[in-house]
Order: structure tokens, then sequence, then C-alpha cells
């Protein structure tokens, strides 16, 4: 698990304690346009 | 951490980048190509397009895709080609999506960018645009992308930043020619207010044939990625680096390939292929002509859910960069022979090297070949030695043992 | 910027669309072009019952929110203020 990551290993939210929102850093997939 | 073996720890819980990778009920960068045809026969062009295919959609079946991508509430949709803006009806077309709440990102060569149609764009809040360049120099850029073609990205550029257009990218395709212009790049984007994208070469249409000429150097991979970690995120790679993460730190991005699972291409005789660097049947879903339409395709296609299923990693899983690697890209694994379930071809960490050596006989070529007709014929990748690009600049140190000697072995000498 | 509290009046902004997803929901903003995650199906219940001048109270309760989840859900639509997907209105 890259502890950088920002995403939970939780299967299922925990929602008491985790983060609900997370940005998607996507500027297209792949490089093409 | 405990001392359990790998086989006694139990199964990691699945993480956020899974659940992508399991598939979302409708693409988010879905890749649309409008044509084949282009007024540039860029030598690495990733859909080998020149010629239009006769086959190509009506501009009524393409409103009919963009009502499917309508319902299937697709946020936008990356249109390229060919060069798409050569069709008649593409105005028309970016005006019926934007309309009918499907954003636009399109990307070209400038050829049609005239002042109006600057304007015309920079008022269209849900149109953005991307001009391609791959050099920072007239002199490198059109030995790939063809005479003049530098001067026509040039001229875009400055009209749409004279329009005031804010929502403009410069977009590179890394190669060994170019890797040294990082610099000189950022510059050109930076006085047109535009980001800058660099972006990974793939051996996919032509660039089966360029690939091994023109791609970077495992130098040049460090020197990219080192330069890619000091700009951060004011340079988009449009994830497409992520087997360099293997060489430290990740890259921002989701570093996965989300081919079928996130994004997928419609080619411009409504091929639905997994990913616009995989043009091959290996990878073709469907077409969306038949009865169920795109949105069939993206939800019942066999390879799509075989993409879908839960992927090992293969011999690429004991590694510890495997994590934000992911094995690299699978377009570039094909297209040089390798297999899915090994290394990418320029992995950082030299996996690869072994079995490119040991690649034997034809490589998969590319499905189809649009480019425009060349006196003598392109050669065809996996048959015979890559296309020299540059010319051989040293004197030849004897004269040729004969004019016409049948031997080969002539002039051999062996120690 | 101040917390949110049961109080406040939220509505989706006008330029996002929401996309269920079997994890919960993708949000995308048009102006911004941000995509964001909901990483809970409880959190959509939420969003999707905002609007119309309804508080956070009213749509906690449309949702059926557990109290001890309640404290993450606030968290969740802070966030999402300030992302600018959701636009707080007056009370």
């Amino acid at each position: 698990m890259d502890p950088k990551s920002q995403t939970t290993t939780a299967d299922v939210i925990d929602v008491e304690t985790d983060d609900l929102v997370e940005d998607v850093s996507i500027d297209g997939m792949c490089g093409v346009y | 951490m405990s001392t359990a073996t790998l086989l006694e720890r139990p199964a990691p819980a699945p993480r956020l980048i899974e659940h992508f990778e399991r598939g979302l009920n409708s693409p988010i960068c879905l890749t649309w190509e409008l044509t084949y045809a282009c007024n540039l026969s860029c030598v690495h062009c990733l859909s080998a397009s020149g010629r239009r295919d006769p086959r190509e959609l009506t501009t009524e079946e393409c409103k009919a895709v963009i009502d499917e991508l309508q319902r299937m509430q697709v946020f936008y949709v990356n249109i390229g080609g060919g060069e798409p803006t050569v069709r008649s009806d593409f105005w028309e077309l970016i005006d019926y999506a934007t309309s009918h709440d499907v954003g636009v990102k399109f990307s070209t060569n400038g050829v049609k960018i005239t002042s109006e149609i600057a304007e015309r764009l920079a008022r269209n809040d849900y149109v953005d645009i991307q001009i391609s360049l791959d050099g920072a120099t007239a002199e490198v850029n059109d030995a790939i992308r063809g005479p003049g073609s530098f001067d026509l990205a040039m001229r875009a550029l400055q009209r749409l930043s004279d329009a005031g257009m804010t929502r403009l990218k410069l977009s590179v395709v890394c190669t060994r020619t170019n890797i040294g212009q990082l610099d000189e790049f950022k510059a050109i984007a930076d006085r047109f207010g535009a980001q800058l994208r660099l972006t990974r070469l793939r051996p996919a249409g032509r660039g089966a044939d360029v690939w091994h000429e023109l791609h970077p150097t495992q130098d040049q991979q460090r020197e990219l990625y080192q330069w890619l970690l000091a700009h951060g995120e004011e340079v988009l790679t449009g994830d497409s680096f992520f087997h360099l993460s293997a060489l430290g730190e990740s890259l921002p991005g989701l570093n996965l390939c989300g081919a079928g699972r996130v994004v997928c291409l419609i080619d411009p005789i409504g091929d639905v292929y997994a990913c616009p660097f995989a043009i091959h049947d290996e990878f073709l879903a469907g077409n969306i002509r038949s009865e169920g339409g795109f949105d069939g395709v993206w939800r019942h296609s066999d390879l799509f859910a075989r993409l879908r299923e839960p992927q090992t990693g293969g011999a690429c899983s004991s590694c510890q960069f495997f994590d934000t690697c992911r094995g690299g890209c699978m377009a570039a694994k094909f297209f040089t022979g390798l297999p899915l379930d090994g290394p990418d071809p320029e992995c950082v960490r030299g996996f690869a090297d072994e079995a490119l050596a040991a690649v034997d006989g034809e490589r998969p070529k590319p499905s189809g070949d649009h480019s425009h007709r060349t006196s003598p014929p392109r050669p065809r990748a996996g048959k015979s030695r890559p296309v020299k690009l540059t010319l051989q600049l040293s004197k030849p140190t004897a004269p040729p043992v004969s004019a016409c000697n049948a031997n080969p072995l002539a002039g051999l000498s062996i120690d | 910027m101040t917390p949110i509290t049961p109080e406040s009046v939220l509505r989706v902004h006008g330029r996002v669309s929401i996309r269920p997803e079997p994890f919960g929901a993708l949000l995308y903003h048009f102006g911004t072009r941000r995509l964001s995650f909901l990483k809970s199906p409880v959190l959509l219940h939420v969003v999707e019952s905002l609007g119309e001048g309804r508080t956070v109270a009213q749509a906690l309760d449309d949702a059926d929110v557990a109290p001890q989840q309640r404290p993450g859900v606030l968290r969740a639509l802070a966030t999402l203020r300030e992302s600018e997907m959701l636009v707080e209105e007056a009370a």
C-alpha cells in the first residue's frame, strides 16, 4: 500500500472515520486527447 | 508489518482505484476519432491516418452517438482523428454535443483554426482545445509532423490566445528527438496561456514503424521523470507515464491502465476498441452500429468483461513498484510482441530487455492503415528493419568488394 | 469558511452532473472541470436530498443517516462546498 496514496484500504467505506469524497485527478487517460 | 509470508498474509481489501478497474457505468475519458482523414502524415500517428475511410459514420449517426452519450451521462468526449476539423460537419457536431450536456475536448494540428473559429471556440464554455506539437523548433517538429506543421500549430496557438481562449493545451508526444526541449515547450505553452501536456509515444499505428528509433532511451526517461517531478501539477501527462513511477515517487494521476474500464475508443467507422493505442482485433469490443449501440458495447462486450475482471499482474506482481507501475501499458506490450502479463517494453528497471531480445517472428500489426499512399510504400511493422530517419553521414572506409557479388561473405575476415 | 451545520442550506451547483456508480457516485463540474468521487451511497442519498431550500438536517433525515455517521457526512459536504460542487444559500 503506497503510503502517499490518498485511497483507503477499506472495502466497505467506514462512514464514521473515512473521507467520503475524493477528487479524481484525471487529465485524459493514456495521454491521447 | 507482520512476518507472515506472502501466502499467509490476508488479501488486501480493494482500494478505490480497484473500483475503477472493475469498470464504471459509463466511460470517463472516452476518445472518439471522428475521421481517418488528415492533412498531415505524422510519422508516429497512432491511428495511421491520412485517407478518409468511406465507411465513416454519417452526420446523423454521429448525432445518434451523441444522444447516447447524453443518456449515459458521459461528461465529456475527447475528439480526435486523423484531423477531426477536416470533416465538414465538425462544427455542427461539437455544437450538437455541447448543447446536449456532453462537453468536448478536441485535438487538432491547427489547420482550420481561423481567427473567426478561434473567437467562436473561446465563447463556448463547454469546449476545450488541444494543439499538437512534437518539437519546440520547426526543425525537430517538422521531421516528425511534416513540412509547415510547426508554423500551422504556432499560428493556431496565436489566434486562440488572441481570442482569449483559456481552456487551451499544447500536447507533445515525447520522443528521442525532443526530450532535450522540455523547457522550450514550457516556454511556448506559457507564451500562449496554454497548459503543457507531455505524453507517451506508443508503438501503435505508424508508431510501430518508428518505435525503435523514436522512443526515449532509458537515460532520457530518467531525465523526463525528473523534469515532471520538478514541474508538478502545472504540466499534465494524461496519466501516460505511470510506468516511470518505478523510478521512485509516483507521478500525479490515477496511475492505472483504464482500457475498457474507464476509457475506450470509438473509431471513425464506429468500431469500439479498449483504447486508442490498441486498434487491433484483439482489442475490438464491438461496433456502435450494432443493435445495442455504444451503450450495449460498453456494458456487455465480452472483451470489456474480461478486462474488468481482477488482473493478477503476472510476472510484475512481485516487483516492489507494482503498486504504482501496474505493469505499464497494455498497448505498448502488445505491439512490441511482449506478453501482457509481463513488463512494459520501457520498464525502467530493465525487466523487459531480455524479453524484447527474445521476441521472435512477426509482431502484431495494427488493424488498419489509412495512411496517405507514398512511393515507395511504407514498410509494415514486423517484416523488416525499422525505417531509418537519419541518413548515414560517414563515408565508407573501403570500396565495395565487387559491384555485384553473390557471396554474402565477400570481404568478411574472421579473426 | 464557516463549518457546515445541520441548519445550513445547500444545493447542488447548476453546472454539476451527478452520475450514480456501484460504489457511490461521480460528480463532474462543467465549469471547473473537476471530477469528484462520492465514496458512499449514503452520502449520495444526502446530496440528492438537498435542494429547494432544504436544510442539511432534513437531507440527513431523508437519507436515514445514523447519528455516528453524521460528522463524516458533514465533513464531506464541506469538501463539496469548497470544490463548488455544492452551493450554500442564506438560511
